[in-house]
């Protein structure tokens, strides 16, 4: 018994020392780590250095240390290579600590590398084990990607972070941009006959004084970062900004408007202003002769009054009847512009191509190769339907009697 | 028959006690051995066998008569209760008429019986021969009277002595319900069961174990509520049990058990009646030791440990709610510390980005790996909890304030030590008073430990592969032959009524004796072998010592 005993103790203190010796090969303490929250990907001049990678690191201590120094909270380390791993192998040369990318919430391309082709860069983020597919992807709108991670912000000591909140405001509130992550991008990829659709990004103001705490010091930012318009794609290629009522539009066919502001002229040229607090579009193919489909546009649109310059008289609901279709017609003009804009740039990212799919599998294949012409010249019918809810707070205003 | 009378019989018929064994011959060839038909011899042996005790007091009376008899009525004053000795004892002794006896009024054709049934005012009386039995029966706070000329006594149950009165429960406190709770005296204990269940068919019975100790145990259970096999195992079980001391309901609790080397209680401790009532109720046996208020209920599961009496007190909406609580405390204890090693030495990605952060910064100048400062800390909170146990009362509001205050200020603001980490800390000491049994509540404390290391050594998946181990174990453990985990494995929807969740009374219903139905002793599943190796008497020296004049006075006669 007592030889049994100590064999066993024997050999479970064996089996200790080898899970000792084996170690903690991929244990990284956190003060071992710097946090990337974002990264920007330029194109560099030359093929030896294609990949022109910036990250966006945290000075953690900076933002809630007790040890601040007021220095930036972030810093920016660049890299280049011949691919993206040599360049964040390049890039992880200058920092003392691990380059996490863990935590990415930002993935900013430039123009320049759009127009070229984003497929690679897809395929790279999509791959890595600690990228993660839900980073908001952006395209820097006529500036190096650099640009808009080395902005300060006001609201958030990260401007990465501050770039993540202006887009999910805006997409809340009042804009046609819409969360636009990794996962989303690669699934645009592959829309046939389109491509994917991706948030723009802008440094508004005095480029040069964006990157220092001096920015922040005046009660009017120097430089702002900025969501703007949406850059939309042909495959992996960036053809064209979509800003407007066509990215309005594009935004409502994709279902992805929570809320928005909608204006319609009405009488002597004022404007009655809506806000649109919920949009549903549905996208059907009718495509029994798949060469010529007929796309049908549904969309029911609830609507809130909120500015009423008219002495309009909002208790008949007559007024509010031929308003509802002043706000149709509006809508209307809105997916219309989009569409011209698709067809523009020869591009279906708004997913026509796949309603047909769903609607005759067989006769798609036939038209597979050859959409971007049916594309160009098919048949789309609109059916909308915008009722007015409310009128907030009062019926006619007070200027009415 | 008296209580005492069935202990002399089951150690005489059943177990071959160590001190049995090591003066068998004793036993067997004299067993009257000290006991003379001369008085002073017999007085002679008692106290040489005593060692002269100063508290052993020995009233000589001369019962009156033509032919007087000497006789003497020996005790221990600190045992006996000095009241009954004095008024019942010897009171009547001084009435005895010999002549009465000689002329055969009493029917009896010997004195002690005659004494015994014709003379003495007391409850319980018997007659004994065995020498041994009659020094157990002295050293249990009897008293014995000795005849001239028979070699016979009479022992008389006179048993005194003070015991603490039965007070409100410290370990297994309650909102609401009875606050009384077990107290050392098995005697009190087993009254304090027998007023709750007015039935007739609540079984009591005694063993006697310990070779030296000699300690009482009694077995409780309700009669056919109590499974056959289960009290058939109990008993073979406790029969089988050789050691010489028994000072608590844990060596008990030790030596049946199932396993041995498992972190988790498979045998069920309460220091209240409700409590124990409630498990009779349900099928289980309960077994009171004399001299520790802490009773054992047998067999016991997983379950168990997480059920108060509180909860069926309460509203069933609250106490499933606080059952919940119990359960994610558990887990809690168990996994804290260790998933926050896991998050932050493998799994950064999975913090929030915010309070990646603010971990970031905490940790920016805190010398020490995460998974020492774990180690560090849980360390410390151990070392606090020991010495809120130990630490005399006065004391006791020093200490906790240095400990818990000023320690954990300082060791942050020292920066040896996360404020986070902090925090873990101490959620999971808090959580592990949570629990409402104590030994379950150490258990989780020590597999904290386990998982510490596997999340330091390999992340999540150490944890991952620990929760499987751990499962299995569990799985593995039976508590006299019901699954640790019934009834969620085996699952059993009927009794589940009451496990996690607590349903009203009303849907309880037929579950109420949930464990019985499930009993099946495994045939060959006996005691674990170990103990009987290992725990044989450990001090045979003293043993020799307090038989040797004995034995020497066996050869001499």
């Amino acid at each position: 018994m007592n030889r049994k005993f100590l064999r066993g103790t024997v050999a479970a203190l064996c089996c200790i020392a080898i899970l000792g010796l084996t170690g903690c090969w991929d244990s990284v303490e956190l003060n071992r780590r710097a946090v990337v929250t974002g990264v920007a990907i330029d194109r560099g001049p030359s093929e030896e250095e294609k990949y022109e990678l910036s990250f966006q690191v945290v000075v953690a201590d900076e933002i809630s240390g007790k040890n601040a120094r007021s220095t930036s909270p972030v810093a920016v380390y660049t890299g280049r290579g011949r691919s993206m791993f040599e360049a964040l192998a390049n890039a992880s040369r200058q920092t003392a600590r691990f380059l996490s990318l863990g935590h990415v919430r930002v993935l900013v391309i430039s123009e320049k590398f759009g127009r070229e082709g984003i497929k690679d860069i897809m395929d790279v983020l999509e791959r890595d084990s600690e990228t993660r597919l839900t980073s908001f992807m952006f395209i820097s709108k006529g500036q190096t990607a650099k640009d808009s991670l080395t902005t300060m912000t006001v609201f958030s000591k990260i401007p990465a972070n501050d770039l993540v909140e202006k887009l999910e405001t805006t997409s809340r509130q009042f804009g046609y941009n819409f969360r636009m992550e990794v996962d989303d991008v690669v699934r645009g990829l592959q829309i046939p006959g389109g491509g994917p659709l991706i948030n723009g990004v802008l440094v508004s103001g005095d480029e040069k004084k964006s990157d220092t705490n001096d920015n922040l010091k005046s009660i009017a930012p120097k430089a702002t970062l900025k969501v703007t318009g949406i850059a939309a794609f042909k495959a992996d290629k960036l053809v064209g900004w979509l800003e407007g009522s066509e990215a309005v539009g594009t935004a409502l066919l994709k279902n992805k408007i929570s809320q928005m502001p909608l204006l319609v002229k009405s009488g002597k040229g004022n404007y009655v202003s809506f806000s649109v607090y919920l949009s549903q579009v549905k996208v059907e193919a009718e495509a029994d002769n798949p060469e010529d489909p007929l796309i049908t546009i549904k969309i029911t649109q609830q609507a809130g009054l909120k500015e009423s310059p008219n002495n309009l008289d909002l208790t008949n609901p007559k007024v509010l009847n031929d308003l509802s279709k002043l706000l149709q017609q509006e809508t209307e003009k809105q997916l219309t512009a989009a569409l011209t804009a698709a067809r523009r740039m020869n591009s279906d990212f708004l997913g026509f191509g796949e309603a047909v799919k769903r609607d005759n599998k067989k006769g798609w294949k036939m038209v597979e190769n050859h959409w971007e012409q049916i594309f160009k010249k098919c048949r789309v019918k609109y059916e909308i339907d915008a009722v007015i809810r409310h009128t907030d707070m009062r019926s006619s205003s007070f200027q009415a009697n | 028959m008296n209580r005492n009378g069935r202990f002399w019989r089951s150690s005489d018929g059943g177990r071959k006690s160590p001190a049995g064994s090591s003066n068998a011959g004793n036993e067997n060839g004299s067993g009257t051995s000290g006991l003379s038909a001369v008085l002073d011899e017999t007085l002679d042996n008692i106290r040489n066998e005593l060692g002269n005790s100063p508290d052993l007091k020995i009233r000589h009376v001369l019962l009156p008569g033509m032919v007087p008899v000497k006789a003497a009525a020996v005790h221990f004053s600190e045992l006996a209760n000095s009241d009954s000795v004095n008024q019942f004892v010897i009171g009547s002794l001084l009435e005895v008429s010999v002549d009465n006896f000689r002329d055969g009024k009493g029917g009896s054709t010997n004195l002690p019986d005659y004494i015994l049934n014709r003379a003495l005012e007391i409850g319980q009386a018997s007659r004994m021969e065995v020498w041994n039995d009659a020094l157990l029966a002295l050293l249990s706070g009897e008293t014995l009277i000795l005849l001239d000329g028979y070699s016979a006594v009479i022992s008389c149950e006179t048993t005194g002595g003070e015991w603490r009165a039965v007070g409100e429960p410290s370990s297994q406190l309650v909102v609401r319900g009875p606050k009384d709770s077990f107290v050392e005296s098995v005697a009190t204990n087993v009254s304090l069961i027998r007023r709750r269940i007015k039935s007739s068919k609540l079984r009591l019975e005694y063993m006697k174990i310990g070779s030296v100790t000699q300690t009482y145990v009694a077995l409780m259970y309700i009669q056919d509520t109590v499974d056959d096999k289960l009290l058939a195992e109990v008993k073979l079980r406790l029969n089988r049990i050789k050691i010489d001391a028994v000072l608590e309901s844990g060596y008990i609790e030790e030596l049946i058990q199932d396993k041995t080397f498992t972190p988790f209680p498979t045998i069920y401790n309460t220091e209240r009646p409700d409590s124990a009532v409630a498990n009779l109720l349900e099928g289980r046996v309960v077994l009171i030791v004399d001299g520790t208020p802490f009773i054992l209920v047998l067999p016991a599961v997983f379950t168990q440990f997480f059920q108060s009496s509180d909860d069926y007190a309460q509203r069933f909406d609250i106490s499933l709610l606080m059952r919940i609580i119990r359960y994610i405390s558990f887990i809690v204890l168990m996994l804290g510390p260790a998933v926050y090693i896991a998050l932050t030495t493998y799994h950064y990605e999975m913090i929030p980005t915010t309070l990646l952060i603010s971990l970031l910064a905490q940790r920016e100048n805190v010398p020490f790996p995460a998974f020492v400062e774990a180690l560090l800390m849980e360390g410390a909170i151990e070392i606090l909890r020991e010495a809120g146990v130990r630490m005399p009362r006065a004391v006791g509001q020093t200490v906790s304030v240095v400990g818990a205050l000023i320690l954990g200020q300082a060791v942050v603001e020292a920066g040896i030590i996360t404020p986070v980490m902090v925090i873990v800390v101490a959620l999971t000491g808090i959580a592990s008073f949570a629990i409402p049994a104590y030994n379950m509540s150490i258990a989780g404390r020590l597999i904290r430990f386990v998982f510490l290391f596997l999340a330091g050594m390999f992340g999540f998946f150490g944890i991952t592969l620990g929760m499987i181990v751990l499962v299995a174990h569990m799985n593995s453990l039976r508590s006299f032959g019901i699954p640790y985990l019934s009834p969620i494995v085996p699952p059993s929807l009927k009794s589940r009524k009451d496990t996690i969740l607590r349903l009203p009374l009303w849907a309880k219903g037929a579950s109420k004796s949930r464990h019985t139905t499930r009993v099946s002793v495994p045939s060959g599943k006996k005691i674990t072998s170990g103990h009987e190796e290992n725990l044989s008497p450990k001090i045979p020296e003293e043993h020799a010592e307090t038989t040797g004049p004995m034995e020497g006075r066996d050869q001499h006669e």
